[in-house]
């Protein structure tokens, strides 16, 4: 029988480096989605810090941190990073397991601004998007889910099929950076 | 107004002070047989169909603006007849078929150039379709070859045939495909309307329609009224705005196309090619400037101009299909409004419940090519009251029936769908 | 041409999918005529002037919005969520 081996979305493609800006994959771990049913976003949060001491977040935001993060992730929709969620948390929300589903990346340095800023259409600059802050927006034709995780670091993530444009796309934005500061 | 080399040749040397108007500039009359509300091509043409295949001359051409202002002037002057389904196919073959010999007919050059065109495939499924596309275009009688991609390569050597997401497998090369000289033929329409006793008239909007116990009478203008036996609304861009008039509502939603042109270069584009990644296309005119474009905005819109993100995908579009473009400054871009009808195809009607009143509207993005045949069979329908046998299915009622859609993209028949 | 999410904010047209006139939001009776069925999907009033569409914000949070909007001059007037619109007329 054939043995198969798990591989992370990004294998063989991360990290890269260039202009003083690294790329490299973020190893998720867990990922659920929670959908608060009808008029119990209030209830999933107090279940959820009961359960795993997180926070439940305001749209356009984020809490905790690596290794267990509550990210805002659409209209009626959280994404737990991290922990395993407890089962009580299904009398609260829809709850699905994202796991394996997500590539998940994380761009450091002081130009990383620069760089997504010839990606995606938000104003990311820290006065606007601080640590904390996350939103649902596009990068190039992607469907992604950008937070600022600290105050040089984002973490995007993107469907797990799209891993080698997501990583194509930044790449090649890095280098263009690079290449301007260069110049 | 007629030309001569002589006289091109006299009036250059003795500072072109000598020209004279094209057509009348005519003063609307209390009554015609017949009044067109609008003076695009679809119009003009309309209005010159009827005077020289059906003698009728006593007929208004109302403009709002001045001719040749509308779409018929802001077009990426495509001429082509390589449709698919029954209904599309004869209509466009017998249009290109009064191309062929409009410059003859109208003593007019509108620079018809037959230079070939050039849709490509990147998939070998979409080689079967182009295949079969290809065979209906000759079973229509027009002509159609199907290149691989080393015959591709022959015509077009400066694509970028590796290109990762839109890699060129082939075209299909439709030769009598080609382009035309847009003004040109709003003008040569015009003068030969004119000069058979059509009053063409400019800066006169329509501003009601006036109908008494279901028989149209005449419309009001800016101008004043003016009684008709028979009244033609031909306004695409704002057909909507005109059949409320006469208190109609169509299956039209109005839609923004955005066109591009370069600065001049030297002849490199001879063809008219078109590429699969958003509807790309591109040709160059005889000035020099590459004319290309790609995609509606996807929003109704009267705004005549567009947004930037359709432009970056427009241009994005270009330099994957041939880097080389990336050197052209833009000289200028211009939105068009494009009648949207749910299945992509157009509509030369009479208006059911409303004696004498008929509509050609919903041209979607293809009208300009149309402008011979939509004149013919529009003509041929208020002069006769029978649909032309080329123009039998473009009827209003296709959708409520569902008999005789003709969806010719296949994605359905759905407004944001087209 | 910018749009206001009543849930994320401002953003970029191209966030967002356009999907036709708000129409969608009074769907006639399934046994209703052909007629009226030929009306609801095919016929739009189509106006050059304040027009009321609806779109979906794909790139973004996923929410259904309803935006008021002029098509001559493309300034966006004002967005509600479609939930909240067919509530209100429910």
């Amino acid at each position: 029988m054939a043995e198969l081996s798990a591989k992370t979305p990004c294998a063989g493609l991360l990290p890269v480096s260039a202009g003083g800006v690294t790329l490299s994959e973020v190893d998720a771990g867990v990922l659920t989605s929670l959908s608060p049913r009808r008029g119990r976003a209030e209830a999933l949060g107090k279940a959820l810090d009961a359960s795993v001491g997180a926070k439940l977040p305001e749209v356009n935001r984020a809490t905790g941190e690596a290794g267990s993060r509550v990210i805002w992730f659409g209209q009626g929709q959280y994404l737990l990073m991290g922990p395993d969620p407890a089962a009580a948390l299904g009398a609260e929300a829809a709850v699905t397991d994202q796991s394996d589903a997500w590539a998940v990346v994380r761009l450091d340095g002081v130009a990383a601004e620069d760089v997504l800023a010839r990606l995606v259409p938000l104003d990311l600059r820290a006065q606007s998007f601080a640590v904390g802050h996350t939103a649902r927006s596009m990068l190039g034709h992607m469907s992604v889910s950008i937070t600022r995780t600290d105050p040089d670091t984002f973490q995007i993530m993107a469907f797990r099929s799209m891993a080698k444009t997501l990583v194509h796309e930044i790449e090649t934005a890095m280098k263009g950076v690079a290449a301007r500061g260069a110049g | 107004m007629r030309f001569s080399g002589l006289k091109v040749l006299a009036e250059g040397l003795t500072g072109n002070k000598g020209w004279g108007a094209h057509w009348r500039d005519a003063q609307p009359k209390p009554e015609y047989d017949m009044v067109i509300i609008g003076g695009g091509g679809h119009g003009l043409s309309t209005a010159y169909y009827l005077a020289k295949n059906h003698g009728m001359t006593n007929i208004a051409v109302l403009e709002k603006g001045y001719l040749g202002g509308g779409n018929v002037g802001r077009n990426t002057t495509i001429v082509r007849a390589n449709y698919f389904l029954q209904g599309n196919s004869e209509f466009y073959s017998h249009s290109l078929k009064l191309w062929e010999g409009l410059e003859e007919d109208l003593n007019y050059n509108v620079m018809h150039s037959q230079r070939g065109l050039i849709n490509l495939f990147h998939s070998d499924g979409q080689r079967d379709a182009f295949a079969r596309r290809g065979n209906m275009m000759i079973n229509q009688g027009d002509d159609a070859v199907l290149l691989d991609r080393e015959g591709v390569r022959k015509h077009l050597p400066y694509l970028d045939f590796d290109q990762v997401r839109f890699p060129i497998y082939g075209g299909l090369l439709h030769p009598r495909g080609g382009t035309a000289r847009h003004d040109a033929v709003a003008w040569g329409y015009a003068r030969g309307a004119s000069d058979r006793g059509v009053d063409l008239v400019q800066n006169c909007e329509v501003t009601g329609i006036d109908i008494e116990g279901g028989v149209v009478k005449g419309v009001q203008t800016s101008r004043g009224p003016i009684r008709a036996k028979k009244v033609a609304i031909i306004v695409a861009g704002r057909s909507g705005q005109v059949a409320a008039m006469a208190g109609r509502r169509l299956p039209i939603e109005s839609h923004v196309l955005q066109a591009f042109v370069t600065e001049g270069v030297k002849p490199v584009i001879d063809h008219v090619i078109s590429f699969g990644m958003g509807h790309f296309y591109i040709s160059q005119s005889d000035k020099g400037g590459l004319v290309f474009g790609g995609d509606l905005d996807f929003y109704a819109s009267y705004a005549q101009r567009g947004n930037l993100p359709m432009k970056e995908h427009v241009m994005e579009a270009g330099m994957t299909l041939m880097p080389m473009i990336g050197k052209a400054k833009v000289l200028r871009s211009w939105g068009g409004i494009m009648d949207m009808t749910p299945d992509g195809s157009p509509i030369i009607d009479k208006m059911e419940g409303i004696d004498g009143l008929y509509i050609d509207c919903g041209w979607n993005y293809g009208g300009f090519k149309a402008v011979p045949a939509s004149g013919w069979c529009m003509a041929h329908l208020m002069a006769t009251d029978q649909h032309h046998e080329v123009a039998a299915k473009y009827r209003l009622d296709r959708f409520r029936t569902g008999v005789g859609i003709m969806d010719e993209e296949g994605t359905g028949s759905q407004h944001n769908l087209h | 041409m910018r749009i206001t999410c009543p849930v994320c904010g401002e953003r970029d047209r191209r966030e967002f999918y356009y999907v036709g006139d708000a129409v969608a939001l009074q769907r006639p009776d399934p046994d209703a005529s052909d007629v009226v069925w030929d009306d609801y999907v095919h016929n739009r009033d189509n106006p050059a002037g304040v027009t009321r569409d609806l779109w979906y914000h794909e790139g973004g949070c996923g929410a259904w919005i309803v935006v008021t909007r002029n098509t001559i001059t493309h300034e966006v007037l004002g967005t509600e969520l479609a939930s909240d619109v067919k509530e209100a007329s429910a």
